[in-house]
């Protein structure tokens, strides 16, 4: 038999309660311009992008090789201001502070940006790609038709070149 | 090989007491924990525990900035009321790969962790110890010894059948040297540090190796008994981040260092999945259990590494699926014990799959515990007092709260009538 004796313990109370300790964390500083993702915001990130091809970056506050990555793409993107692409930090939202110092100093704090924002984090990872571990940084590119390819660690100019079928500047 | 009545049985067992478990469901301890004044186990964050030789379950949590240990002589129905360890807020690290450590030896209790410090993925490796059962604890004390603001993190604490007490960690201090001298250097190092008198005073801190991955727990495991055996994810090359296992000694050598994983994973991330590792019954071996996405290897995987031949043996893919991680070991009676984390889509399931021989053939995976909420990784606590001989699962979920269930009573659960 299972002794089961601390899971009787638990009180009944609702889970509406952590969803509105997110809500109130994530009101409480709004200096950037993080967007709270949830279980439904990729397929929302995709339907923004219907039709259209774009990239995906997802980083975090606790990932040195992410900062490496982070800096190419902000010089990437002063050049190439016009390349579609969607930051996803898998910090809880709480962390929105750490997190905007690190995009402002890479000059990414203007991009569309989201913040994990759901503490069942394998849930929201799986609804990203059920075939990614966890590692980071990861990315993702979505052609025009949404064909998805990965990559784990660190973006090259030329893995983005051959994503995007042309040369960058 | 696992028999058919066996199978038969485990999946009757898992039908009608899994459910039991998952009846939680509507509820949730996060929102108990909602009032910031209740300190406790099931509110902190990231616990680990230890059992006493009086059978008294020890737990160490972060909340608040702080590391709190607290006490239950019932096996985790009650607890006492939570001891502040470090008297002055810090912001103690409390993640699946970074969390407080406990051990127990008689009266003394000792507590570690990181603390994390301002500048990027820097921070502190922490000492603190009671020698009065856990009323009080000593000052927290700093045990990396190189005054830098570097990255000093993923600390592990063992206590030796001798009675030392090793610390070992992450340390990015060759980095910073390579970075100020103009070099390359990949990834961050393997340092430790050991003390004789339980706690009371450290070496110096010496360099295992460089070139360690920069974000994985390290396993510890006995290696006779003064010297230690550890495991850690190590570049190979300029960026294949397979297993190292490395023998060291309390004088500060490392007398033997060797690959233990050849799972070819290429790959300039951060992984964030530590190794688990235990000593076999033939005192060179050791059981290992990882997380890869090589080349070779995807998923967690079984190896016993031997000392004899320095080779990897009976290399078995436990769990290939994505979502599979975090791996942890333990032993009783000559049987092994391995759990992990999976995700199927809906629900997290803590699983588990049993060994009579060394590792050699497993079981069916179980399903031990399961949550459809954020969790901690799963952890083995040993009890091995008079009165009682038992594994359990020691496991937070933000559903269940501090969860600490034994794990042989319900595998032999498997073989009951």
């Amino acid at each position: 038999m299972i002794k089961s004796s601390v899971i009787k313990q638990i009180p009944n109370t609702l889970l509406s309660v952590i969803v509105s300790c997110w809500l109130v964390a994530s009101a409480s500083a709004q200096e950037d311009n993080f967007l709270p993702f949830t279980n439904d915001s990729f397929a929302k990130i995709k339907a923004d992008f219907a039709g259209q091809e774009f990239l995906v970056g997802l980083w975090s506050v606790d990932c040195p090789p992410c900062l490496v990555e982070l800096d190419m793409m902000g010089e990437l993107l002063k050049a190439n201001p016009d390349l579609p692409f969607v930051l996803i930090s898998t910090d809880p939202l709480e962390e929105r502070v750490e997190a905007s110092e690190f995009l402002e100093d890479f000059e990414l704090a203007g991009r569309e940006s989201w913040m994990f924002a759901d503490s069942f984090t394998e849930r929201l990872r799986y609804t990203i790609d059920p075939n990614w571990f966890g590692e980071l940084p990861r990315s993702y590119f979505f052609d025009a038709n949404h064909e998805m390819q990965s990559h784990s660690g660190i973006m090259t100019r030329e893995l983005l070149e051959s994503w995007f079928s042309r040369a960058l500047n | 090989m696992l028999n058919k009545r066996k199978t038969y049985v485990t999946q009757l067992f898992n039908a009608l007491f899994i459910g039991a478990l998952l009846l939680t469901g509507s509820a949730t301890q996060a929102a108990a924990c909602e009032d910031a004044s209740t300190v406790s186990v099931h509110c902190g964050n990231a616990p680990s525990a230890a059992v006493d030789d009086q059978g008294r379950l020890w737990v160490a949590f972060v909340q608040d900035k702080h590391v709190y240990v607290s006490h239950s002589d019932d096996y985790g129905s009650q607890y006492s009321t939570p001891v502040k360890v470090n008297p002055v807020a810090e912001d103690a690290e409390f993640n699946g790969e970074n969390r407080p450590k406990i051990l127990v030896d008689n009266n003394e209790v000792y507590v570690s962790w990181t603390k994390k410090t301002s500048p990027r993925f820097t921070g502190e490796i922490r000492f603190s110890r009671s020698v009065d059962g856990g009323a009080t604890f000593s000052e927290p004390r700093t045990i990396n010894d190189d005054g830098l603001f570097t990255g000093h993190r993923f600390e592990s604490l063992y206590q030796t059948e001798s009675g030392l007490l090793y610390m070992t960690w992450i340390d990015k201090r060759d980095l910073e040297a390579s970075i100020e001298a103009g070099d390359d250097y990949s990834g961050a190092a393997v340092y430790y540090a050991v003390s004789r008198d339980g706690g009371a005073t450290f070496s110096e801190n010496y360099r295992v190796a460089n070139h360690s991955c920069e974000c994985c727990r390290i396993a510890i495991a006995p290696r006779g008994p003064d010297n230690i055996a550890i495991m850690w994810r190590q570049i190979f090359g300029v960026t294949t981040r397979d297993h190292a296992i490395a023998v060291l000694t309390p004088e500060g050598e490392m007398t033997e260092m060797h690959r233990a994983s050849y799972d070819e994973w290429q790959i300039n991330a951060c992984p964030h999945h530590g190794p688990t590792m235990i000593q076999g019954d033939n005192s060179d071996d050791y059981h290992m259990a990882w997380f890869s996405n090589g080349d070779a290897h995807q998923g967690i995987y079984y190896g016993r590494f031997s000392f004899a031949d320095q080779q990897p043996h009976d290399v078995y893919q436990v769990d290939g699926g994505a979502g599979a991680g975090h791996p942890y070991l333990a032993s009783k009676d000559g049987t092994l014990f391995l759990v992990w984390k999976g995700f199927n889509g809906m629900q997290t399931d803590v699983q588990l799959i049993t060994s009579d021989d060394e590792g050699r053939n497993w079981s069916t995976p179980q399903v031990l515990a399961s949550t459809v909420e954020g969790s901690d990784h799963p952890l083995i606590v040993e009890s091995d007092s008079e009165s009682d001989n038992e594994l359990y699962l020691s496991w937070k979920t933000e559903e269940s709260g501090y969860v600490f269930t034994p794990i042989r009573k319900q595998v032999t659960g498997e073989f009951s009538d």
